[in-house]
């Protein structure tokens, strides 16, 4: 495989597998919250690394994933206890996890090989030089945890599918036939939290927020639809993969971060060109519906002069 | 800012670094405070996450690294994230917290396209940039530290003058709009003092954990005090602390600024959580083990003296099958009573002693006069709505009320 296909193969996999949870997260409201796991699986890298001495995958995913869960039930823990509000009970956790990460790689930094800059923005630019071995075949190893994770997101979604959408659109009705949507949330930030540390290695603990989110809220200004919002999601995933990996060659920065430059581009147009709910289509249905009662007014008035 | 330095107990670097950070935590302590009592916490994070790409273009275009010009870019983007924050709310169909997600990781990524664009222009001129990421307080120099000042005392100065429409405001909004004061202009003026805090902060801090600097001290001074100006102060003071402490084990230990702060913050909040008086949680768990304590022990010596009335002193085991109480709960009770003095035995025998049948006395006063209160509370026509304390009733109405409420209870009883 050659080393651009690579790069974009894992990029549009990566905006992939964060396409397929990002539209639950936005309506949900859960958007924030998956912010905060995404900054709170570093602690969780850092200690796994420190533990088993490897950048074996699974290990690290495990890790990452009891950090995301130590953030979510410890967000609820504050909230519980009535003393903080939600947004505060969030900026409390995340930071201080986030803190601790970055203070264990700054420590053991030259044992892991790790450093700061590939925790915000990955580098995804080393894509082509790491391997992995899959049954006898040398395959890129990114790659692979990119569908791997496609996969396991997409298994996700589809056994809970039923599940997933009742929580979101109807939250009330769920809990009333037994389907707890606080469990459902926590499932799915569990797997954001799994997701983004996959993406660690390509995009960066930090801008994998601006895949998840973004691209799902700019399909939420196009659509009504779940299916076709997760579709539009995915699609802007990869106009920003391609668009990230072009643009970012040119000027010579980041990929990851010009990906996420991308899909904020996305967001403004469907922002402002959508065909329902955007700006300019809002503007055009309110001056018909005003002009239309200017006339009907005119017409009125005209008749009862007339009578 | 000379003589401050001089006066302070360190050398010249880390007297600049804590005056430094003492200023940044005072400030955004107190300006922290305006979000976070309007639950607009996490605007703060998309607004300092808004700040890097403003450091960048700064740079970009005047070339310049010397702090004040950083920060002015830094200042505009945030003004600008705010207004497209707000306005996105606004639009209708995208949600507070998208809107806010989205505003953060938009600017953020563009905030790292650029820093890697400064990065591949020359070698040198990303290094000083790279801390607005983490914050570095090793960097901050007496003129940085001036400027810190003048920004974070004029903001101060704003939130002296405006200390009571800004009151209306956090509190009850909808009452200050119609009280005639601009609800919108203040609430403008509060995310832009939030943006200046976050300026200040954002050098020693960091744009990724600058909302940790906002929340933390209003987080802890809450649970210390209601009133907003106390409030306002100690999270000032809690700030300067935490901001201290963090720069200095920083500037010692050489790890990044932002993080230890952060950490040291954390600390301080979760004792303040746990230990608050009157609302931490385990303040909270402690008083209720002593009142159930307390209730446990009244009612085995009300027991008690039923069983005293209906026949000979008991032995424990005919009190506990008498009152149908835990054997546990009842053994625990009585080594309360005879510890105080209130129990007598005769071998296995037990009953009250003087004060014991004193204290029983009280008790059964106590809940005589209580439920007079609910039966007849009302007809003694209190000149004030009080709300009075039922574990003692007779000094919270005071002894006149009281003798009345008795009257009136055993006029009614005849």
């Amino acid at each position: 495989m050659s080393s651009d296909l690579v790069i974009l193969l894992t990029a549009g996999l990566t905006a992939t597998a964060c396409g397929l949870l990002g539209p639950f997260l936005v309506l949900r409201r859960n958007a924030l919250m998956s912010d905060a796991v995404a900054h709170a699986v570093l602690p969780g890298i850092v200690v796994a690394y420190l533990i088993f001495q490897t950048r074996a995958p699974l290990p690290i995913v495990a890790g990452a994933a009891v950090f995301g869960i130590i953030c979510v039930l410890g967000i609820d823990a504050l909230r519980s206890t009535g003393l903080v509000k939600w947004d505060a009970a969030i900026a409390l956790v995340f930071p201080a996890l986030f803190a601790l990460g970055v203070i264990g790689i700054s420590t053991y930094a030259t044992g892991v090989h790790l450093d700061l800059d590939s925790t915000i923005y990955g580098e995804i630019a080393f894509a082509p030089f790491l391997s992995l071995d899959v049954l006898g075949a040398e395959l890129p190893r990114t790659v692979v945890l990119g569908g791997a994770a496609v996969v396991a997101n997409l298994a996700f979604v589809a056994l809970l599918w039923r599940k997933l959408k009742t929580t979101s659109f109807d939250p009330q009705y769920a809990q009333a036939v037994d389907v707890s949507p606080a469990r459902l949330s926590r499932m799915l930030l569990v797997a954001v939290a799994i997701t983004a540390v996959i993406s660690f290695e390509s995009v960066g603990a930090i801008l994998v927020v601006a895949l998840l989110i973004v691209p799902a809220a700019a399909a939420h200004l196009l659509t009504d639809r779940l299916t076709a919002m997760i579709a539009i999601t995915v699609a802007i995933g990869w106009v920003s993969a391609i668009g990230g990996l072009s643009f970012a060659s040119a000027a010579d920065a980041s990929i990851a971060g010009m990906m996420g430059v991308v899909a904020a581009g996305c967001f403004v147009l469907a922002l402002l060109a959508g065909p329902r709910y955007g700006l300019a289509a809002r503007a055009i249905r309110r001056r018909r519906a005003g002009r239309r009662a200017r006339v009907a007014l005119g017409a009125a008035g005209e008749g009862g002069a007339a009578a | 800012m000379g003589p401050l330095i001089d006066a302070l107990p360190f050398s010249y670097t880390v007297s600049v670094i804590a005056l430094g950070a003492a200023v940044l935590g005072l400030t955004a302590g107190v300006l922290g405070t305006l979000a976070v009592l309007r639950q607009r916490t996490l605007v703060g994070d998309a607004l300092a996450h808004a700040t890097l790409p403003g450091v960048c273009v700064a740079f970009i275009a005047t070339g310049a690294k010397d702090a004040s010009t950083l920060l002015i870019g830094a200042g505009a983007f945030g003004l600008i994230g705010a207004l497209l924050v707000v306005g996105l709310e606004r639009s209708g169909r995208t949600r507070p917290d998208a809107a806010i997600g989205v505003m953060l990781s938009s600017f953020f990524a563009l905030g790292i396209v650029l820093l890697t664009y400064i990065g591949s222009l020359n070698e040198s001129g990303q290094a000083g940039l790279e801390s607005y990421l983490f914050g570095q307080a090793a960097g901050l120099v007496e003129r940085d530290v001036t400027i810190m000042a003048v920004l974070g005392l004029g903001a101060l100065a704003v939130v002296a003058a405006l200390f009571r429409p800004l009151k209306s405001t956090l509190f009850d909004i909808d009452h200050a709009a119609a009280g005639g004061l601009p609800v919108r202009a203040l609430e403008v003026v509060m995310t832009a003092l939030l943006v200046v805090a976050i300026v200040i902060g954002v050098r020693t801090v960091g744009a990724i954990l600058m909302v940790a600097m906002l929340v933390v001290p209003a987080a802890a001074a809450r649970q210390l005090t209601g009133r907003l100006a106390g409030v306002l102060v100690l999270a000032g003071l809690i700030g300067a602390t935490v901001g201290v402490t963090g720069a200095l084990l920083s500037a010692q230990s050489g790890l990044p600024t932002g993080p230890v702060i952060v950490l040291v913050g954390f600390l301080v909040v979760l004792a303040c959580l746990l230990l608050a008086p009157g609302r931490g949680v385990l303040w909270r768990a402690r008083k209720l083990a002593r009142d159930r304590r307390r209730l446990l022990v009244e009612g085995v010596l009300i027991d008690l003296e039923t069983a005293l009335h209906g026949g000979p002193p008991p032995t424990q085991r005919e009190l506990a099958l008498a009152s149908g109480r835990p054997r546990r709960a009842l053994r625990r009770a009585l080594r309360d009573l005879e510890r105080t003095g209130a129990l007598a035995r005769d071998g296995e025998r037990i009953y009250l002693s003087e004060s014991g049948a004193a204290s029983v006395h009280a008790v059964l006063e106590r809940r005589d006069l209580w439920s007079a209160w609910l039966e007849h509370g009302w007809r003694l026509e209190l000149p004030d709505a009080r709300e009075p304390d039922p574990r003692d009733l007779r000094a919270s109405l005071g002894d006149e009320h009281a003798d009345r409420l008795r009257a009136l209870a055993a006029e009614a009883r005849s």
